[in-house]
């Protein structure tokens, strides 16, 4: 782990909210970046514990299971409710295919 | 509304009172109390005196009920049936929930009444509730200070005595924090203790559902009634409750309380040390042993917790894109819908805490942030049961200095984070937690006192609770920034 303030640049910002899918105006740029890596900076006093003093990682627990038995969904009703554009009980979304994407 | 929650389900369920005239009574309370706190977003009279209506006809066929006609303030991030879910941002707004949460279910069944929806910072991300996109939360015992979050409105709502009770929910601190900071109880259960189905998920592994109530009794009874393995949330957990009401009256005789090193670090607010040797003292009066114990890793809690918490709220939220439910702000293409949609609709707190997350989990950074931040978790949960080795429970403040004023931390992200240092160390380690009122600064704020207790050891909790709350004797005064509201 770095603990450089710079590990966080505009650049490592700008793609950062492309896989968010955030818009980060050219404008606020330098906000967000001064921000975030004054976090990151801080974040990094996880690197100053020892490296022996870790473990092997927990195992995660099981999930339990509930039994697999057939009930009514709310998921159905709430897209119902809430879709902000649906046909016919379908949510519409812009086209996909064929679209270029 | 001074009543308990106890007392007024005694005397509904008894026919003493009728839940729809304690109904009207809060709804007054809130008519006169909301436009100077901005506790509540959504006040429902009609529907909360149509469900005390119910309670009524309930008690007169004989149901005996443990929370009869008693008044609740719901965050609003919390499922009600037919009642608005905002998570105070805009990228909800106008969405319904297709039901109750689990908890709300339990509350409903044994008979409580649902006032209004409170407010909270944006996705319960913060310590203040100045980050809701729709109005700030006030202070009842400082009108110009912050309640506390990200439970604010619910916190000021019950320290105001609009409510008897409320629910919160808790990642970080976000019950405990404002509890301390509005100088009421406020009480997370251990992760696995409350169902989450039906809140709005922020941090999974550290999201609890909890109350706040102006005493530790009434805090025990509505998690008594809410707590319980439920097949709709995985990890509630499948084991015994108990009974924390019968041990409220317990004692801690004997007990071994452990203050917290960690949470005497130098640079610690000189209101908040003294206060600390009186809840010291507090313990020794109730017959505790009272020593000192380490976690040595809780110096490091919330560098962990904003990595964990981040990066989990970066995966949570991708669901907010504009198909499913809010507002869409863009049909040009599907890239377009996604992206105005959630610049447009989050504000910068979520984002920030999304591109935080995000970075942590991306390619290249997921070792060296988020493998090793939850690497060091386990480190913190270890170090906590090698201290319930030697203690019973855990005690430290729980808020570094009392309640701060709005907009004093507005433009510096890392100082509002620090507000949760002492309440983040439970959160991460799963520990049930509570907050109870140890005092009132010299120039009237009130401050917190945090009791730690193992992993569903509730019960213990809640005895030493009650008998530390007994001890500090915290003022039953109504707090002063509200002195003029009707009652």
């Amino acid at each position: 782990m770095s603990a450089d303030r710079r590990t966080v640049t505009p650049e490592v910002v700008r793609k950062v909210a492309e896989l968010a899918r955030l818009k980060v105006p050219e404008s606020e740029l330098s906000i967000w970046t001064d921000q975030l890596a004054r976090i990151v900076s801080y974040i990094d006093q996880i690197a100053q514990i020892p490296e022996q003093e870790f473990g092997r990682p927990p195992e995660p627990s099981a999930t339990p299971v509930r039994p697999d038995e057939a009930q009514a969904g709310q998921g159905f009703q709430a897209l119902e409710q809430n879709a902000p554009r649906r046909f016919e009980g379908f949510g519409v979304v812009p086209r996909v295919i064929g679209s270029g994407q | 509304m001074t009543d308990s929650v106890r007392s007024i389900a005694e005397e509904v369920a008894g026919g003493r009172r009728s839940a729809v005239e304690v109904a009207r009574e809060a709804l007054d309370r809130i008519e006169g109390g909301n436009p100077v706190l901005h506790s509540f977003l959504e006040v429902s009279g009609e529907e909360a005196l149509r469900e005390a209506a119910r309670v009524d006809e309930r008690v007169a066929a004989g149901d005996r009920m443990p929370l009869a006609g008693v008044p609740l303030a719901i965050k609003d991030n919390l499922w009600v049936e037919g009642r608005r879910v905002s998570c105070a941002s805009r990228i909800l707004e106008g969405f319904r929930p297709p039901g109750d949460a689990t908890a709300i279910a339990r509350l409903r069944r044994a008979g409580a009444v649902f006032v209004g929806k409170t407010n909270l910072d944006e996705f319960a991300m913060g310590s203040s509730t100045e980050n809701s996109a729709f109005h700030p939360t006030r202070n009842p015992w400082d009108v110009q200070r912050i309640p506390g979050g990200s439970s604010g409105g619910s916190a000021a709502a019950v320290a105001a005595r609009l409510v008897p009770g409320a629910l919160g929910s808790d990642t970080g601190g976000s019950i405990r924090q404002p509890g301390a900071c509005c100088g009421i109880v406020g009480f997370k259960p251990s992760y696995g203790r409350i169902s989450r189905y039906g809140l709005v998920a922020f941090g999974s592994s550290l999201d609890q559902i909890g109350p706040l109530t102006r005493d530790v009794s009434d805090a025990a009874r509505l998690y008594r009634v809410m707590a319980g393995v439920d097949p709709l949330d995985s990890t509630a957990a499948d084991r015994p409750v108990g009974d924390p009401e019968g041990a409220l009256e317990s004692g801690i005789e004997g007990m071994r309380v452990g203050f917290l090193e960690e949470g005497e670090a130098e640079g610690l607010d000189p209101r908040v040390a003294e206060n600390l040797e009186a809840c010291r003292e507090a313990f020794l009066r109730a017959g505790a042993q009272v020593g000192t114990v380490s976690v040595p890793r809780a110096a490091a809690a919330i560098a962990i917790y904003y990595v964990v918490a981040s990066a989990e709220a970066s995966s949570n939220l991708a669901r907010y894109d504009g198909v499913r439910y809010g507002p869409r702000r863009s049909e040009a293409d599907l890239a377009s819908l996604y992206a105005e949609t959630r610049t447009q609709g989050f504000g910068p707190e979520v984002k920030r805490r999304i591109l935080l997350g995000t970075f942590a989990l991306s390619s290249g950074y997921y070792e060296a942030y988020y493998g090793r931040a939850m690497r060091a978790r386990a480190l913190l949960s270890a170090d906590f049961e090698r201290a319930f080795e030697s203690a019973d429970l855990i005690v430290c403040p729980s808020i570094p200095a009392p309640a701060f004023r709005l907009g004093e931390k507005v433009d510096d992200p890392l100082q509002m984070y620090l507000s949760d240092v002492f309440t983040v160390p439970a959160s991460l380690a799963g520990l049930p937690a509570i907050s109870v009122p140890s005092g009132l600064t010299p120039e009237g704020l009130p401050l917190g006192l945090q009791i730690m207790a193992g992993r569903f050891d509730e019960e213990r909790l809640f005895a030493a609770a009650r008998a530390f709350e007994r001890e500090i004797g915290f003022p039953d005064e109504i707090p002063r920034g509200i002195r003029s509201l009707p009652s």
